[in-house]
């Protein structure tokens, strides 16, 4: 009784955190103007029409290199930072840390705004870089909170060792330190990609002419619903859903 | 590829903390020689002085003929091998034995070729494809030892490299540690708090105790003349009697009043366990009676409590043949050239 009310209660849960995903994904499929039921299709009219619309495509292209760029800089600024941290005595070592983990706590919108005033004062064009920017500064406390977090005791051996044997602190740090936090890292690294990919205030606020797929899904939405904004939202889900696939093989198949 | 070392007036404070307190060591170039002592003794900071990992607060470090305080670990003849072998899990054992000779430049084949040699050394030649985390805790204390020794350094330090293995493997990898530094001739200090693996793999047993050097001799010296109290407890189990000599007259509680030459003053006479026996041979301590009895294999341990002093136990291993019951009365018989004396005011003077 008890086992079918928890099976129950499962189906419920997840019927509430994906019914809205699979909904979505289905009136992308439809044949037909609108993406409400009934269902009409299936049909690849707007996969179709989506993959054609230059400004899609190159919005997408965009969003991905903002995505990799930024995450590739804020996971690697974040293991500089967790590797001195961990492995140094330094003055007010406790403060860094806290502020360093501190930009989560605050909210996108703050972020954005902060950016673009100081851009903007510098003289700086918006651009993706600028984007870029705002998502190294979102992602390093979060890359930087998973790597320090893995950064035990037992690796420090194996650097002294490494030390021991004649390698300089860059030879310990490509050929040790980073290989042995290549979980945490690819962790990192893959949660930085989907935070980044489909991050909207900041992206909305520090670009002008170039901008990525969440800006485009926004001003495509001020002109009505439409399947063809159903089709961008699955392919966005699925590139999602690629990141944390890879970041669960590379992470998992390491664990075993 | 061996050298000397030479330690002179070296001290070492962990903040208010004395870790090493005036130490002067020479160890000749080939040696094998275990640091001995309890935990916190200071031991295992000594070795990594020697490593370059910590620098002395105070003294000097030469390997052979050169002045090695300030140099890096990087840049000394040493090589250590951890106590959790610190090896790198993401390298197969041939990349981890070749990493020294990587760094040092070595081209791939000719590293390759020469950690193959040292793997075939620790007799796991046909494993260099493996990764660390398919070997047992004895394997991976091989390919530690073949790693370190893979850049031919003139110094192996070994942190307390048995001390996580069980006790069979453990007798078995002294033997092969011992053949190895016989093979190589690399100078090897190795660190233990374990008197039995001291004994088993030295030539030479550096006894430490609170961040200074007790004793330092081959093991059959250190066990049976040791140089303190210290020593003589800490290298096995002792008997203590209370002792005075008056006027070159020697008082105990058992008698023992004749042929012990010592100068005047209060100490204790020490006498190990199988040096007393129920046999016969010897010269006689007097009437005992059994206390109590505990088999242990190669011998029993017995405690006795003489008839004329029953509150100084002494401690007999007998042979295990011999099961007397307990509450026996028995003669007790030391050997003859056995007893250790230490004045009760030693450790001031030193």
């Amino acid at each position: 009784m008890t086992r079918s009310f928890s099976w129950l209660y499962l189906a419920i849960a997840f019927g509430f955190i994906y019914l809205p995903v699979g909904a979505l994904v289905l009136f992308s499929f439809q044949d037909g103007g609108l993406p409400v039921p009934p269902f009409n299709g299936p049909s690849l009219r707007w996969y179709g029409e989506v993959l054609s619309d230059r400004n899609v495509t190159s919005a997408l292209f965009h969003s991905l290199l903002v995505a990799v760029g930024s995450s590739a800089i804020a996971v690697m600024l974040g293991f500089f930072a967790a590797y001195g941290l961990a492995r140094y005595v330094l003055p007010g070592s406790v403060f860094i840390r806290a502020l360093l983990i501190a930009p989560l706590t605050v909210s996108y919108l703050i972020v954005g705004l902060g950016l673009l005033i100081v851009l903007t004062r510098m003289g700086l064009g918006l651009s993706l870089i600028t984007v870029g920017i705002g998502h190294v500064v979102i992602n390093l406390p979060l890359a930087f909170a998973i790597i320090y977090a893995s950064m035990g005791a037992q690796h420090e051996n194996a650097e002294r060792a490494a030390r021991d044997l004649g390698a300089t602190e860059a030879w310990v740090l490509l050929l040790v330190t980073a290989p042995m936090l290549s979980p945490a890292i690819a962790a990192a690294f893959f949660l930085s990609v989907t935070l980044s990919w489909d991050e909207f205030i900041i992206a909305f606020l520090l670009t002008r002419f170039d901008i990525t797929l969440p800006v485009e899904i926004w001003s495509m939405l001020r002109s009505g619903l439409s399947p063809s904004l159903n089709a961008i939202g699955s392919f966005v889900f699925l590139i999602s859903v690629a990141a944390l696939l890879l970041l669960e093989l590379t992470v998992l198949r390491r664990r075993k | 590829m061996s050298a000397s070392v030479f330690l002179s007036g070296l001290s070492h404070w962990f903040d208010d903390f004395q870790v090493l307190n005036g130490i002067n060591l020479e160890i000749a170039a080939g040696e094998y020689v275990a640091l001995l002592g309890p935990s916190g003794c200071g031991k295992t900071t000594l070795l990594s002085v020697l490593g370059g990992f910590i620098q002395p607060t105070d003294g000097q470090v030469w390997i052979g003929s050169t002045d090695m305080t300030n140099v890096l670990p990087a840049k000394r003849p040493t090589t250590t091998m951890f106590q959790d072998y610190a090896l790198f899990p993401h390298m197969s054992l041939r990349d981890n034995v070749s990493f020294g000779l990587r760094m040092a430049g070595t081209p791939r084949r000719q590293r390759y070729r020469l950690a193959d040699e040292k793997l075939d050394l620790v007799g796991l030649k046909a494993d260099g494809s493996k990764r660390p985390h398919e070997l047992s805790g004895g394997q991976r204390q091989r390919i530690a030892l073949a790693r370190a020794l893979a850049v031919e350094p003139q110094v192996l330090l070994l942190d307390e490299p048995l001390g996580a293995l069980d006790l069979k493997l453990r007798r078995a990898m002294q033997d092969e540690l011992k053949d190895i530094q016989r093979q190589v001739g690399t100078t090897f200090v190795h660190v233990t708090h374990d008197q039995e693996e001291a004994m088993a793999i030295a030539d030479r047993i550096i006894v430490m105790n609170a961040g200074r050097v007790e004793d330092v001799g081959p093991p059959a010296r250190i066990y049976r003349e040791p140089a303190t109290l210290f020593t003589a407890d800490f290298m096995g189990e002792m008997n203590h009697i209370d002792v005075r000599i008056i006027n070159s007259k020697v008082e105990t509680v058992l008698g023992l009043t004749d042929s012990l030459d010592l100068p005047d003053g209060v100490g204790k006479l020490c006498v190990r366990p199988e040096a007393l026996s129920i046999d016969g041979n010897g010269r006689s301590l007097g009437n005992v009676i059994l206390q109590d009895a505990t088999f242990l294999g190669s011998y029993i341990r017995a405690r006795f409590a003489p008839t004329d002093a029953p509150d100084q136990i002494l401690v007999a291993h007998l042979p295990p043949t011999q099961t007397p019951k307990t509450g026996t009365v028995l003669k007790m018989y030391v050997e003859t050239n056995s007893f250790c004396y230490f004045p009760d005011n030693m450790e001031k003077q030193n």
